[in-house]
């Protein structure tokens, strides 16, 4: 009997089960294809397995984002009807996938249409996993009731007798303090712990997970646990929440103040209130009194206080320090309320997995989440997690092959010898690489792959799964070089296979660097956590540990200092001292003088009391101050806060000054136009531009460009007649006799064509706002090496120079903010071809952020279509949104945008400039003097890395005899920003916020890839200049000046970070202006023709999760052949 | 065996006056809580009572029996040292039959004409093990009471084979531990005050007693040993159970007690009445 698609599925033969779709799919025809699709959707639409349900809808993910689209034979072109699109963003998948559907069978199938249906149904499986993993957490016993619970009456906790216990009635109550080591894990058997992942294949969910104490080598005395949670009842009805480290305190005084997670940083300590059950999720909006509900607890006119501090472990350390921080919290809070039997001392194994899974809800509460194995320093020691299996009674039996939470095994001194600990801990060096990072993508990939069954990622899954057994029993025997080996294996080996964006250059460059330094005492690299350039280890031999602390952390600063221009760090590098902790989450009751708190607390809280009269403190405020001025009499920690503490009594303005010294002077130094910011604010203020102004009036006719109107690289192969711009005001001439190819290879021979890669962007989109040099981000490895944007358009030029014999000469526009990186980056490698063949274009435009305004920001998120997310994320988003309204109202809307590194503040203005800074500094100039024959140049995004000096588009364009020449790509659902569109009938580029209305955008088959041919000396001709005319400066800048007046200016909103504290970051909204090089098309005296090019030349990648699908797709592989390395 | 004897606990420093406020019964006549407890009991069959005060109450609750003082033996408690501790205490008293044992301040009104008490009795004498009166109770009042986990028995009634007892527990302890099929969700089988146990768990009580001598002696977990060795039934009971110790809880069984009896119309009439005038004041 022949195999139906359906099979890989459900079939009873594992091995039939484990066919990987790609090898399904090959050799089958789109009608092949389509069939699958048909039967792959009957299927899961009918089955009530969850887990079989998304592995089909992960199948069609696949077969409609690669698989189709690799036949040659499918349509390229299609819609995508809004309507769909909207329901996309709403969530609503299903409706979506019906209206993509529909419009599949009413105009056939496309590359348009498939792409929005992998978007669909990907989106659709992960909302199915992530709801199904939220059901459980829900209905996991011990968490259900806190969901039934609506009023303060129903509220079946009650405080601890113990803690309202103290000597009169103004002294505090006693102290609650629990004492958390954090996780670090051997080995995660490729993402084994992510919940979808351990409840579909339990068997191969298994992580080695050690409990560890952590300090910062050189600034603390010695490793301890990094996490402490502190709980006390207070004589007033509010919550009182503290995070010493983001130095964050807030006032509870209503149930809505504790369901607001974005208001402040205090949304962890929030989650852990609630998750706990003193507030339970199930009284949010029940519009009961939080003093009421408080009064149950803990009687009437009380409230609690809750604390936190993770000593300045600085975020993104990859040891889970936000999930056990979280399960500190909480484990606190239920002590308090006796749902932990014990008031001090360890929990036992009941109680710490009602502790995990209360964390986990805490996080999908929060909005976050991680995998089951990162609350794993609840427990102590060294730990085997593995998945286990349903069971009948468990709430996921029927549902899922595994269990929500797995099984701990302690593995005691039986199994890892103390000897064996001791040698690790003499072996390893933990350190933070400083790199910040999401792992959210990669998660995403590793549980996609394992659905799909992807080779080589399978064999890659089942080697990852293997290793455990090696790994644990290396360390059983003591074995550390054995085991520093096998996790250098594994790092190298089965988690790249699987996930390659795991790797970077950063950590490949230190790993090799350590390697030089220490030959063959460097026994091994660990990656901690879900990626690298975090949380890392390295294994040293145990005489050179020491030396390796000091030398590993000058080998992290430099290599940092080297790519922090193209890398995200959100801090400088530190290495950890740690030991491990074989008692896992201990509480202490603490009383009378013992009753403190950490020092910080104080030094954050004190000042503030500090400047109240002192009659107006409350009894718990003096009984703190007295408490800090007592200890600090005798101990040392709380004497030394002393300066620090007056030091926040009187802030000191010298660093803000600084920042405003070094802004004005970069302002200065760049060309910054006062009298034109302040008519851009003026013009903000009054509301003259915004957002909303960006558009074209509602009156404007756009129509979409029928494909007869392009020249179509694929399909002529460069050798189709011309279809030019009708409305331009020539009459495009006829195709030359001979190929296009030919006269463009010819052309290229004579040396006449250059390439400009715009490079003055900071990668707004690429690294949510860290500001780094796009062009200089190592974002893939090419001929085994992480190459950078600019490397793979160099080694293309290159390519193209060896191909025809001929120099090509390559610019990069860059900016104030790229400009010295990159420079020094050609300088560093490229020596010999900066300044012959490589050359750069300094910016001449700066920009000052602003302040938004509050009806820009109410635009963008509330008149422009916005992707929901999910409940708990909405939420989050919704009080993000309101606190930075808040701040735009308060700081001032239109205001200059100063509180930042100055580099944060400054913004490039948009790539129409790009193009007149390369008349106005000089560079075209110097480059026609050197190259007389240059006539044509190709200019393309950073981010464009198909683009290339084809010759058939080199011959298309000359012979075009037009000024600029545009590449435009099928659209895909992905595609936004604008289009080809006749726009009140003339053919031309517009931009996304400039159409009229959203929708307008889905009617236009072409997406703009912004990369452009200029024919250079018609371009001078419409600046009004001649190639002589280029040496005069100030001719120059008045035609450019001129040129600039007659194209808009758009507003727009971008996000920037801001970094404090140790590794934290917060996203800023602020407004900047820019004008852009596609609204040359809307000039009537230029002459513009327009090509259709293949999505590989044309496409950008604009965001790293894309990096996987585009390696996948080959589309890596057609750049690798472009290149000469 | 039929059941002579009552064990009644009234030792909680914390509420040794309860079972002396006064109540009037169904019949409308003004009674002790005490006394109502104990014609419960006699009306059950229970001949000989034995009463668990704190040191120094006895006058007091000897003036509050009514008409079966004679029959109700008194024995001080020297100490406050747990629940189960002082059902130690009627230890001689109890002897080796099984015993009735009620709590001093729980009333107990029957859905009909057979008393809770005697409901109990019936079932205990027919099953010929221990069992103890529960109420399914919603799990925000968990902190008052005992509660058990285990499985319904097929049969005429509502009888649950015990395998887990616990004291107050939270409400997370309890989703995890007490489990009840065929439960509502968010509801318990709690104690009913009212339990029929055989002389074996005071065996139970001394080895515990004597593995922490130091510390306070709760019935619960002597009642969770007995499950583990011997046949322990919890029994729904068709009547409802008002902890006069309970915030308005005295109120509460004053009204139970009355809109189940003769002067229901009289009461209810007052009520709505009380209704219309304050039902809108804050």
């Amino acid at each position: 009997m022949s195999l139906r698609v359906t099979d890989l599925i459900a079939s009873a033969d594992a091995a039939t089960r484990d066919t990987a779709i790609d090898s399904w799919c090959a050799g089958r025809s789109v009608a092949q294809l389509l069939a699958d699709c048909v039967e792959l959707d009957t299927y899961r639409r009918r089955e009530t397995n969850l887990y079989q349900r998304v592995r089909a809808l992960f199948f069609l993910t696949a077969i409609h984002r690669y698989h189709l689209p690799a036949r040659s034979d499918l349509p390229r072109l299609g819609r995508v009807p809004y309507e769909g699109f909207r329901h996309l963003l709403e969530r609503r998948f299903e409706e979506a996938i019906a209206v993509f559907a529909a419009a599949q069978a009413a105009h056939g199938p496309s590359e348009t249409l498939s792409s929005a249906l992998a978007s669909a149904h990907h989106a659709l499986a992960f909302q199915t996993l992530a709801d199904q993993v939220r059901r459980t957490v829900r209905s996991t016993r011990g968490n259900a009731w806190m969901f039934r619970l609506g009023h303060p009456l129903d509220q079946p906790l009650r405080v601890r007798p113990e803690l309202l216990a103290r000597e009169n009635a103004t002294a505090p109550f006693p102290l609650l303090r629990e004492l958390t080591p954090v996780r670090m894990d051997l080995t995660h058997c490729g993402w084994s712990d992510i919940f979808f992942l351990g409840m579909d294949f339990p068997e191969g969910a298994r992580v080695l997970n050690i409990s560890v104490n952590l300090g910062v080598h050189g600034r603390d005395a010695a490793p301890r646990p990094p996490v402490e949670a502190y709980f006390r009842v207070i004589d007033e009805p509010v919550i009182r929440l503290a995070s010493v480290d983001l130095e964050a305190t807030a006032t509870l005084t209503s149930l809505d103040d504790v369901f607001d997670f974005g208001r402040d940083y205090l949304g962890l300590l929030k989650a852990a209130v609630i998750a706990a059950g003193l507030v339970p999720p199930g009284i949010e909006r029940s519009g009961a009194s939080l003093a009421e509900l408080l009064a149950t607890i803990f009687g009437p006119g009380r409230g609690f206080e809750l604390v936190s501090n993770v000593n300045r472990i600085p975020k993104g350390s990859r040891l889970a320090v936000s999930t056990n921080l979280l399960g500190a919290l909480i484990g606190v809070c239920m002590r308090a309320t006796g749902q932990i039997r014990a008031l001090s001392g360890p929990n036992d194994e009941t109680e710490r997995r009602i502790v995990a899974a209360r964390a986990i809800l805490g996080e999908w509460i929060g909005g976050s989440g991680g995998g089951w194995q990162d609350s794993g320093g609840l427990w102590p020691g060294i730990k085997l997690i593995e998945g286990a299996p349903a069971l009948p009674g468990d709430p996921e039996h029927g549902i899922s092959r595994g269990r929500l939470l797995p099984r701990h095994t302690l593995l005691g001194r039986d199994r890892i010898s103390a000897e064996a600990r001791q040698k690790l801990s003499d072996s390893l060096v933990l350190v933070h690489g400083g790199m910040a990072q999401n792992v959210g993508p990669i998660l995403e990939m590793a549980t996609e792959k394992y659905l799909l069954r992807c080779e080589p990622e399978l064999t890659a899954r089942r080697r990852a799964v293997a290793t455990l057994d090696d790994i644990l029993a290396l360390l059983s025997a003591g074995d550390i070089r054995g085991l520093g080996r096998a996790l250098t294996e594994n790092f190298f080996g089965p988690l790249q296979t699987m996930i390659p964006w795991v790797s970077n250059r950063y950590t490949e460059q230190l790993i090799a660097r350590t390697r030089e330094a220490f030959g063959e005492d460097f026994w091994g690299f660990w990656m901690l956590g879900g990626m690298s350039g975090g949380g890392m280890g390295f294994i040293f031999a145990p005489h050179r540990r020491a030396e390796a602390q000091s030398r590993l952390l000058e080998i992290m600063l430099a290599t940092k200092r080297e790519l922090q221009a193209s890398l995200p760090f959100a801090m400088d590098p530190v290495v950890y001292d740690f030991a491990i902790n074989e008692h896992g989450s201990v509480a202490a009751l603490l009383t009378g003088a013992d009753a403190l708190l950490p020092v910080e607390f104080y030094q954050l809280t004190v000042p503030a009391l500090l400047r109240r009269e002192a009659r107006d403190l409350t009894p718990r405020e003096r009984a703190d101050v007295a408490q800090f001025t007592k200890t600090a009499r005798t101990a040392p920690a709380f004497t030394a806060a002393l300066p620090t503490l007056l030091d926040r009594l009187l802030p000191t303005s010298s660093e803000t000054s600084r920042t405003t010294h070094t802004l004005d002077t970069l302002l200065a130094q760049n060309g910054f136009d006062r009298a034109q910011h302040e008519q851009i604010r003026t013009d903000l203020r009054a509301g003259r531009i915004g957002l909303a102004m960006n558009r074209l009036a509602p009156s404007t006719r756009i129509e979409d460009v029928p494909s007869s109107d392009l020249f179509n690289l694929s399909s002529s192969d460069g050798r189709s007649p011309l279809a030019g711009d009708r409305s331009a005001s020539r009459t495009p001439q006829r195709p030359p006799a001979g190929s296009y190819r030919e006269a463009g290879a010819a052309a290229l021979v004579r040396g006449e064509c250059a390439v400009l890669t715009y490079a003055a962007g900071v990668g707004s989109r690429w690294t949510q706002g860290a500001g780094v040099v796009k062009a200089l981000h190592p974002f893939a490895k090419f001929s085994g090496q992480h190459r950078s944007f600019a490397d793979v358009h160099l080694a293309k030029s290159r390519h193209t120079a060896a191909l025809h014999g001929a120099d090509v000469p390559h610019i990069f526009s860059t900016s104030n903010l790229t400009h010295a990186p990159i420079e020094a980056y050609l300088r560093a490698h490229f020596s010999s071809a900066l300044d012959h063949t490589v050359f750069l274009s300094p910016g001449r435009s700066i920009g000052l952020r602003l302040v938004p305004a509050v009806r820009d920001l109410v635009f963008a998120w509330e008149e422009t279509a916005q992707q929901k997310l999910d409940e708990q994320k909405e939420k989050m988003r919704d009080s993000v949104r309101a606190a930075l309204t808040n701040w735009a109202r308060t700081v001032g809307e239109g205001a200059d945008y100063t509180d930042n590194l100055p580099g944060q503040c400054l913004h490039p203005v948009g790539h129409w400039f790009e193009i007149p800074n390369l008349l106005k500094n000089g560079t075209l100039s110097h480059l026609l003097a050197a190259r007389p024959q240059l006539r044509t140049l190709l200019v393309h995004n950073i981010d464009t890395l198909g683009a290339t000096l084809d010759p058939a588009l080199v011959g298309w364009f000359q012979a075009s005899n037009a000024t600029l020449g545009w590449e435009v790509i099928p659209r895909r659902i992905e595609d936004h920003g604008g289009g080809l569109a006749r726009v009140d009938g003339r053919v031309r580029l517009v931009e996304g916020l400039a159409l009229p209305r959203e929708s307008d955008e889905f009617n236009l088959t072409y997406y703009n890839t912004n990369t452009c041919w200029i024919d250079i000396d018609r371009l001078l001709a419409l600046f009004g200049l001649t190639r002589a005319e280029l040496a005069d400066a100030d001719r120059t800048a008045a035609a450019v000046r001129a040129m600039a007046a007659r194209v808009p200016t758009y507003v727009t909103l971008k996000d920037v970070k801001k970094r404090w504290g140790h590794g934290q970051e917060d996203v800023y909204p602020v407004a900047q202006f820019e004008k852009l090089w596609g609204d040359m098309t809307g000039l009537a005296e230029c002459a513009n023709v327009f090509a259709a090019v293949p999505r590989a030349r044309g496409q950008q990648l604009k965001d790293q999760a894309q990096l996987d699908s585009w390696a996948r797709d080959r589309s890596a592989a057609a750049i690798e052949a472009l290149c000469k390395w | 065996m039929p059941i002579r004897k009552a064990l009644i606990t009234a030792a909680n420093p914390r509420q040794r006056t309860l079972p002396l406020q006064t109540l009037m019964d169904q019949n409308g006549d003004p009674k002790s809580a005490l006394q109502i407890v104990l014609e419960e009991a006699a009306g059950a069959g229970i001949e000989e009572f034995c009463v668990v005060v704190c040191p120094g109450d006895k006058t007091a609750y000897a003036e509050a029996c009514g008409a079966l003082r004679p029959r109700v033996r008194f024995i001080a408690q020297p100490t406050a040292r747990g629940y189960g501790h002082a059902i130690l205490c009627g230890r001689e008293f109890v002897g080796d039959q099984p015993f009735l044992h009620l709590v001093g301040d729980h009333l107990h009104v029957a859905q009909g004409t057979t008393s809770c008490a005697r409901q109990l009795i019936d079932i205990a004498v027919s099953e010929n093990a221990s069992v103890s009166a529960v109420q399914p109770t919603r799990e925000s009042q968990l902190t008052s009471y005992g509660a058990i986990g285990g499985k319904l028995i097929g049969g005429d009634h509502p009888l649950y084979q015990i395998d887990t007892v616990l004291e107050k527990p939270t409400p997370t302890a309890a989703e995890q531990q007490l489990i009840v099929p065929g439960l509502r969700a968010g509801f318990y089988l709690c104690f009913f005050g009212l339990h029929v146990l055989g002389p074996d768990l005071f065996a139970i009580l001394d080895e515990q007693h004597a593995a922490a001598p130091d510390q306070s002696l709760g019935l619960s977990p002597a009642l969770h040993a007995l499950a583990a060795r011997r046949r322990y039934l919890a029994f729904s009971i068709a009547g409802r159970r008002y902890d006069i110790g309970a915030p308005y809880g005295l109120l509460n069984a004053q009204l139970a007690l009355s809109l189940s009896g003769r002067d229901r119309d009289r009461v209810l009439t007052q009520l709505v009445e009380l209704l219309s005038v304050r039902a809108d004041t804050p």
